[in-house]
């Protein structure tokens, strides 16, 4: 008999993460894209939209699109107030792709386009992505305890035990890799028993499947990519952008990419968002006022969260980067570079 | 030193529940072993700080909601990680926070603070004989405050039906151990010329309020001093500036002639008093100070400089 091995990698990571505070709600991480909004959502009437308590007004005029601090009719008004997120402008830098409006949060002389997060499973220009893969969810937290929540494993089978599955299976084994702007888990399980909602509606008759789950979360801007395929079965693509709305809510324009998958799994599957969520939300509620100051009592930690304090080590080390003035993105950094491989895409 | 609150009805924590109290403002997770043993967590778990009370509980102990750590409600020691290899074990020190607990009379039992529990319980004191009413609530009025006003205005807190609660007390409250004791005239609703003219109180309400801790018991009782109704209740300070209220009562089974209205009352099990929960602030902010006075300086008469100062982190350690 050994004690839980706290000394491996991911035991020692627990150790640098507990010596240092993990106090999500004062992570304000700059110089980034958020995806605020679909672009289908956004027409001629200006929408309200907000980023770390900063206010982004989108409309639409004359086929141009603009994301503003005031609103339209106020712009000209209140322009001589405009911040430094818009060099005193009033507008954010903005760009649609990938059926999202990415607005800019930061320094608006290092928007590059280029920082746009790829997703390879998205049309780029974000033509024919179905509105039923599209659903907007709130959570009642910081949004760095909601992404902590997306690349926990094991919770799925306590709290969504019923929409999930249980995990008896054969082998599950995670990985974890980083860089210093993104998070990547990636889970390979062997003949687990198939999901419920994959069995009553998927179409999956085989009793047990494969999956490998890949999660590759960009760090400064919470968007959570996510490649869930199942064998047999079909990949479950995904997208969550946990856009922080103030330090203790957040707001996701979920893609869920099920257009590959049969019907009617394909148009029931995202509402699956509806089951989840206040699950979820009904730890992150009671966690959030939890995680307001840094504490002695840290948090204990397992070996099935070394991916979880992977997360919180790397977000303490990027706000310490930030501190000191340095917003850049390093070599290792490159949001736009391709991560089909990384997700194990298929063909 | 320490001291034990009666934060639950017996009755309240049930099977593979776990109840969530709170008291002196910290979340508590109530819940039974399979024998029926009570036991009590800090109502957060130490993986990633949920409450632990929406969880089962399991026969090894409480079930976080999260990710199923589960803790031992005697020690508190986490005792099962689900998903580990069997060859793997959880780390020694790996807990819950805990706190002893023990039942009387109906009443669950929490010790919270320094040094060894003591072996009477709060609810040691009261004993039911007759049909019992019982209740918990959340009361907006800050636990101080509640006291007091059960000193100077109980009828802002609870009622007995038909009877009329006057402030005219019946000298001044007495020191009863930590106890203050007032006793004040009360009447029957609708007889004679009124309360102010009676000759004689048909009926006296008797308050006891501590002076520390939260166990207040109040008796109807006859011009002759024969309980009519007896309730305990036990308060505790709750979060934002509420409440925490549980009490049981009852009417006692052959007290002195009873009116038609409250023969009928208890020949269809209609309860004997009322425990507002909610509490009317205008009535409340009229009252004038009278007896809580000295409540007050009795108190701070009693409590020994280290009572007085313990801060909110060592209270909470056990
Ligand atoms: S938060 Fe309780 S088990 Fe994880
Ligand atoms: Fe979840």
């Amino acid at each position: 008999m050994s004690e839980v091995p706290m000394m491996d990698a991911a035991g020692r990571e627990a150790e640098v993460t507990s010596k240092r505070d993990w106090v999500p709600i004062n992570l304000d991480l700059r110089d980034t894209w958020f995806p605020v909004a679909y672009s289908a959502d956004i027409g001629e009437r200006a929408v309200r939209r907000i980023v770390h308590a900063q206010d982004v007004y989108l409309w639409r005029d004359g086929g141009r699109l603009y994301a503003a601090e005031f609103r339209p009719d106020r712009l000209e008004a209140m322009r001589a107030g405009a911040s430094t997120f818009t060099n005193g402008s009033g507008f954010y830098p903005a760009v649609e792709r990938y059926g999202y409006i990415w607005a800019w949060y930061g320094n608006p002389d290092n928007a590059h386009e280029e920082l746009i997060p790829n997703i390879p499973f998205l049309p780029p220009d974000g033509q024919g992505i179905p509105r039923y893969t599209q659903r907007a969810v709130r959570f009642d937290a910081a949004s760095p305890l909601s992404v902590e929540n997306l690349i926990d494993l094991t919770h799925a089978d306590f709290l969504h035990a019923n929409a999930i599955g249980d995990s008896q299976s054969e082998n599950d084994v995670v990985e974890v890799h980083s860089t210093s702007e993104t998070v990547t888990r990636i889970r390979n399980v062997t003949r687990k028993s198939v999901a419920p909602v994959m069995r009553w509606i998927g179409g999956v008759r085989a009793q047990y499947q494969d999956l490998r789950a890949v999660l590759h979360v960009h760090l400064r801007n919470n968007v959570c990519i996510s490649y869930p395929n199942f064998t047999p079965g079909y990949p479950i693509p995904n997208v969550q952008p946990f856009v922080p709305v103030g330090k203790h809510r957040s707001r996701v324009d979920q893609t869920n990419y099920t257009v590959h998958a049969p019907a009617p799994f394909r148009w029931l599957m995202p509402r699956i968002s509806y089951v989840i969520q206040p699950q979820d939300n009904s730890v992150l509620r009671p966690q959030n006022a939890r995680y307001f100051e840094s504490t002695e009592r840290r948090d204990l930690s397992s070996r099935f969260d070394g991916p979880g304090n992977r997360y919180r080590l790397l977000m303490v080390r990027l706000a310490e980067r930030q501190q000191r003035g340095d917003f850049g993105y390093g070599a290792d950094a490159d949001p736009s570079a391709d991560i089909s491989a990384v997700l194990g895409m298929r063909g | 030193m320490g001291r034990w609150w009666a934060v639950a009805l017996s009755e309240a924590v049930q099977g593979d529940k776990a109840l969530a109290v709170t008291c002196e403002g910290e979340q508590l997770a109530v819940f039974r072993d399979g024998r029926g043993a009570v036991f009590a967590l800090e109502d957060r778990c130490p993986h990633r700080r949920v409450p632990l009370s929406p969880g089962p509980v399991k026969p090894a102990g409480l079930q976080c909601p999260y990710h199923g750590w589960t803790f031992d409600g005697a020690t508190g020691l986490c005792n099962d990680i689900p998903n580990l290899r069997r060859d793997e074990r959880v780390p020694a020190r790996y807990a819950a926070r805990v706190f002893p607990a023990s039942e009387a009379n109906g009443f669950i039992h929490v010790w919270r603070g320094k040094g060894t529990p003591a072996a009477e319980l709060p609810g040691a004191s009261y004993r039911a004989a007759g049909r019992e009413h019982t209740g918990s609530a959340v009361a907006n009025i800050a636990f101080e405050q509640y006291l007091d006003v059960m000193l100077d205005g109980p009828e802002c807190l609870l009622s007995f039906p038909s009877v009329h609660i006057t402030d005219f007390f019946l000298g001044d409250a007495r020191r009863d151990g930590g106890h203050l004791v007032l006793d004040r005239g009360a009447v029957w609703k609708g007889k004679g010329n009124g309360p102010a003219f009676v000759r004689d109180h048909s009926l006296w309400v008797r308050t006891r309020v501590p002076l520390t801790g939260g166990d207040i018991r109040v008796e109807l009782l006859s011009a002759d001093e024969d309980p009519l109704v007896t309730i305990f209740i036990a308060a505790s300070e709750n979060r934002r500036g509420t409440t925490s209220l549980v009490w049981r009562g009852f009417l006692h089974t052959a007290p002195a002639p009873l009116s038609w209205r409250w023969r009928m009352a208890r020949a269809i099990g209609r309860a004997p008093f009322a425990i507002f929960p909610h509490i009317d602030g205008a009535a409340v902010a009229a009252l004038e100070v009278a007896p809580s006075r000295d409540r007050r300086l009795a108190k701070t008469d009693a409590s020994t400089p280290a009572e007085r100062v313990v801060p909110v982190q060592e209270r909470c350690a056990v």
